[in-house]
């Protein structure tokens, strides 16, 4: 079986610092998760997630400042908001609402970080690779997705 | 006094004939409305039907006729650029025979236009290469 | 419906002499019914006035007010597109301090037509016909009780119609960007045709629709394929609902969710982790 691919997508502030914490303390957690820092998990707009999802991802992860920490203030009050919904959205598509996951991380909690990677990853290794599920919704011998055509 | 209204047409693109209504607000075409219960489009347009108002007022469109003059298109009257046509295609009709010219015309022109244009090239050029935009 | 027609005759033509024009349907060449400002210069065109099929008017009333914002006009609208121009005003799309809205309630065979939760206005002051109870679209039900591999399979045959005419977009009053996230090359793939699974076009609509979609119906009815996306739409309205508290053109002191930060007790409703 293929390793999950996942993508987290951290905010400068406070999960990546979190990451940072978690690598100085030599914690150890699977190397599954290609992490990109963003300056604020409010960044992250539901196009984004879809496209990492469309892209060949099996799980995508926002981690961002605990509610009332954010840098920008009130950055993470969108994703709050915005998060949920996508996650329900999924569930009315037929996609596995669990593939997205939310979670507020501080700079001060590497162990949370390893912790949270790991309880992921495992649920992530637990689902098909995204491209099976969607194979689901596909009658046999229907032609295969084609990639992202745009340059 | 303001005005707005919507006149009921049909899209200048495809063979299909859906109706749609542009949308005019004081003597200015502004958008598109599908026509509901219309009986070829049930109130459903394609993106082309959808934008059929765009090129009407498009900054890209000929205002005068142009002709290339040492490399360079410019401006003429109507006489000048249909005195030259004539003489050109009757050039090449006499030197290289009536099947070597085509006309193309459009989906956009009236059904009587596009009668005139193929008896041009059916009984004065004496080609049967004619054809238009929609037939794709 | 004659009824309802001489009423809202009788209504118009009282506040005709006071508004620079009242946008209502009319019936034009071949019974084609569309939008259309009555003036008091032009009072026998009044003889034309239709109530249905309803047609998009909040987008009609934005046009008008950007041409001539000082205008007075009145609206005739349904509880749909009453909700539609109350979320438009919020939105600062346009301005209602010269607008006299008069609602027209749904009769039961549009309100069945349309499916319609709540066919009624709630914040026009004058008003024609009898507010009924809505109805809940069974399509809705039927796909939320639908297993994983159903509901990918039910939408990828949907979606698999979808022909990318963005007449969705184009009639929804709730639609008004200037700069749209669906013509980005980057979201949205130009020239693949069925759509890819999952479409990202009706994703991307179903979540910019989230505390904006207020069930006019528009987009289903125009859609040439017959595509059902306003279910997505009602679904996430539901959880919108729940989590926010907030219905999309229902009060109209209410400020959008998205524009505001969390309010209390509205985290805990998310669902996510503490």
């Amino acid at each position: 079986m293929t390793e999950p691919k996942i993508i987290g997508f951290l905010c400068n502030w406070c999960s990546y610092r979190g990451a940072d914490g978690a690598g100085m303390a030599r914690l150890k957690y699977p190397p599954n998760v290609k992490i990109v820092r963003v300056p604020c998990s409010g960044r992250i707009s539901p196009e984004l997630v879809l496209r990492t999802f469309r892209e060949g991802a099996d799980g995508v992860m926002v981690l961002g400042c605990h509610i009332g920490d954010c840098h920008y203030s009130t950055g993470n009050h969108r994703t709050a908001k915005r998060m949920p919904v996508l996650k329900k959205l999924l569930e009315y598509t037929g996609i596995e609402p669990e593939r997205l996951y939310v979670n507020w991380v501080s700079a001060a909690e590497g162990e949370k970080f390893a912790a949270v990677i790991k309880e992921f990853t495992e649920t992530i290794r637990a689902l098909p690779p995204f491209s099976e599920t969607m194979k689901r919704g596909r009658p046999e011998g229907a032609e295969k997705e084609v990639e992202w055509t745009s340059a | 006094m303001i005005e707005y209204k919507n006149v009921l047409t049909t899209c200048p693109y495809c063979g299909t004939g859906c109706a749609l209504h542009l949308q005019v607000m004081d003597e200015k075409l502004v958008g598109v409305l599908p026509a509901k219960k219309h009986v070829v489009s049930e109130g459903g347009l394609c993106i082309k039907g959808w934008n059929a108002h765009a090129f009407v007022n498009h900054a890209d469109r000929l205002t005068k006729p142009l002709i290339r003059k040492n490399g360079k298109l410019e401006e003429a009257t109507w006489d000048e650029a249909l005195t030259l046509i004539a003489q050109k295609l009757g050039e090449i009709k006499t030197q290289s025979g009536p099947d070597s010219v085509a006309i193309l015309s459009s989906a956009k022109c009236t059904n009587e236009e596009n009668y005139l244009l193929q008896k041009f090239a059916r009984a004065v050029i004496g080609t049967n290469n004619v054809d238009h935009c929609a037939r794709l | 419906m004659d009824k309802r027609i001489n009423d809202l005759r009788q209504v118009i033509e009282k506040i005709l002499p006071d508004v620079d024009g009242v946008i209502a349907l009319r019936t034009g060449p071949g019974g084609i019914v569309a939008p259309y400002l009555f003036s008091k210069e032009r009072p026998d065109e009044l003889a034309k006035l239709a109530l249905w099929p309803k047609e998009p008017v909040p987008d009609t009333l934005k046009i008008i007010l950007r041409a001539h914002p000082e205008a007075k006009l009145a609206i005739v609208c349904r509880g749909c597109e009453e909700r539609g121009i109350v979320e438009m005003f919020k939105h600062a799309q346009l301005n209602l301090d010269n607008v006299t809205l008069v609602g027209l309630q749904c009769e039961q065979a549009e309100v069945e037509s349309c499916h319609c939760f709540k066919p009624f206005t709630v914040h026009a002051r004058l008003t024609i016909g009898q507010p009924l109870e809505g109805l809940r679209d069974p399509l809705m039900a039927k796909v939320a009780a639908m297993s994983q591999p159903e509901k990918l399979a039910f939408w990828k045959e949907e979606f698999s119609h979808c022909i990318k005419c963005y007449g969705c977009r184009n009639i929804c009053p709730q639609c008004f960007c200037n700069i749209c996230t669906l013509e980005d090359e980057k979201w949205v793939e130009t020239g693949r045709l069925p759509m890819p699974n999952p479409s990202m076009y009706h994703m991307i609509r179903a979540m910019h629709m989230t505390a904006k979609c207020v069930g006019c119906h528009e987009c289903e009815e125009t859609c040439p394929a017959g595509i059902p996306m306003a279910v997505q739409f009602r679904l996430i309205a539901r959880d919108v609902r729940e989590m926010f508290n907030y219905e999309p053109g229902a009060v109209m002191d209410q400020k959008p969710p998205q524009l505001l930060v969390l309010e209390e007790g509205e985290y805990e409703r998310t669902g996510l982790p503490h």
